[in-house]
């Protein structure tokens, strides 16, 4: 009896984890593929790198940003891609990090899950301008992803339906 | 790449754990049955939860691009010199110089150099078969579409796009974009001296001089980026020193400091003797680099 009981153990748990990393395996793939339709809608600008930022989804509130460099005489479109979203988060860009009390918050959207949206840096220049007296150009900028709190969500061991990830491929204007 | 390797790890693991429940002995205690989650535990910790602060930095063309546009002159003597790429036997100067060649492409290639630009394309080549990246290059199919499109700069570009973008693909998939920043610094070092050189050499040098200090802002986020604990097992300390050194010395300029207390102030200007000194420092990092 022992030994059946193990056995029906060990081949639960190989059962298990096999399926945990096939999981895994096909979430990856997927962002593959959604990082090549998100490239896809930086045209005609030029394809510059990506950055996928992976997160779970947990009974608290989380935040996670992304810098990225503007540079003089430069034309940028940020193409993001949240089809790998089980729910939606809320995207901030500002001109300063969060550590900074007073920065200037230039756009903000929700709704990404399952979708793909195009920002450029000239319209976050012109609300820079806009909110800001004085100012010139935009030199950084810096993308928050807010992921609500998920309640009932498993913090430390979290399931495929608790996994994101948001994808952020940049290009500029040659 | 990674996950398909630990699957059929995670697989082995338990049909030889079933295998051995199978024709061993009866455990004395079913409760004592227990399975290693570690590598699971990994996984989970390398992959699917990103740092609450990141960044991106620029592609080496889209640097060699900026400089152009800032009106950055082309100068052959400029280069670092691809002889000197199988000298390079140690791991973190390998990595280093394929940074510094990646540059030089970009450089030779927006500049409408093809030929010299293919040399940087061989010795790049060489250099990922040395650190473990030669997957990224294997297809010949790269280097016969350069040869085949030398005299149009645009198709150069897009094969260009197509490198950077294989080996960033292939650093996530390997889970190496910790080494990224190896390759970075190097590529940001000779970015820094063509623009020295120029700046040296070019009486029009405003524009370069500026776009210099623009780069500057960077440098933070590549220091961090080297400091990656799994980075630890390179001997990157000089490295990180030299670049701690020229950044404490621009953040010490009484240009830099005016600069940052000025909100509306659109463009850093640095003082010639400012200049000097940063250019020095860059020309003596640069030369520790591409050494053989």
């Amino acid at each position: 009896m022992k030994k059946t009981l193990t056995t029906l153990a060990i081949f639960g748990l190989v059962v298990l984890f096999a399926q945990t990393a096939s999981n895994l395996t096909e979430f990856k793939e997927n962002i593959a593929t959604q990082k090549a339709e998100a490239k896809d809608e930086l045209k005609p600008y030029r394809f510059d790198g990506s950055k996928v930022t992976y997160f779970n989804f947990k009974t608290y509130k989380q935040t996670k940003e992304v810098e990225i460099y503007l540079f003089n005489n430069t034309d940028y479109r940020f193409s993001f891609n949240g089809k790998s979203l089980p729910n939606d988060i809320t995207i901030q860009i500002y001109d300063k990090d969060k550590t900074q009390a007073n920065r200037v918050l230039l756009t903000e959207f929700n709704g990404i899950q399952g979708k793909n949206k195009v920002i450029e840096s000239s319209a976050l220049n012109e609300a820079y301008k806009s909110k800001k007296s004085n100012a010139t150009r935009l030199k950084r900028v810096f993308v928050d992803y807010v992921i609500p709190a998920t309640p009932g969500a498993e913090n430390k061991k979290p399931t495929m339906k608790e996994r994101g990830a948001i994808i952020l491929v940049m290009g500029y204007k040659n | 790449m990674k996950l398909s390797k630990l699957a059929i790890g995670i697989v082995a693991l338990g049909i030889g754990a079933f295998l051995t429940s199978c024709g061993g002995e009866e455990p004395s205690d079913i409760n004592t049955v227990e399975v290693d989650t570690t590598a699971e535990d990994e996984l989970d910790a390398d992959l699917f939860e990103s740092p609450d602060e990141d960044y991106h930095l620029p592609s080496p063309l889209q640097v060699a691009s900026i400089f152009k546009k800032s009106g950055l002159e082309y100068n052959s003597d400029a280069t670092s010199d691809v002889s000197n790429a199988s000298n390079h036997t140690e791991e973190l100067k390998q990595m280093l110089n394929f940074g510094v060649y990646s540059a030089d492409m970009a450089y030779c290639v927006l500049n409408e150099q093809a030929n010299e630009g293919r040399k940087f394309l061989t010795a790049i080549t060489d250099l990922a078969g040395e650190i473990g990246m030669e997957a990224v290059f294997e297809n010949e199919d790269l280097m016969r579409r350069f040869d085949a499109n030398l005299e149009d700069k645009d198709s150069i570009e897009i094969l260009m796009i197509e490198i950077h973008e294989r080996t960033e693909e292939y650093m996530e998939e390997n889970d190496m974009q910790h080494t990224s920043a190896i390759h970075f610094a190097g590529a940001w070092t000779e970015g820094m001296y063509l623009g020295v050189y120029d700046f040296e050499n070019n009486q029009n040098k405003d524009g370069v001089g500026a776009q210099l200090t623009e780069q500057m802002a960077i440098l933070g986020n590549i220091i961090k980026g080297l400091k990656d604990p799994r980075n630890s097992g390179t001997e990157l300390e000089w490295v990180i020193s030299d670049l701690e050194h020229i950044q404490t010395t621009f953040d010490g300029f009484d240009s830099v400091n005016a600069f940052y207390e000025d909100e509306s102030a659109e463009e850093l200007t640095l003082q010639d003797n400012e200049f000097e000194e940063l250019g020095s420092l860059i020309k003596d990092l640069r030369a520790k680099i591409t050494e053989g």
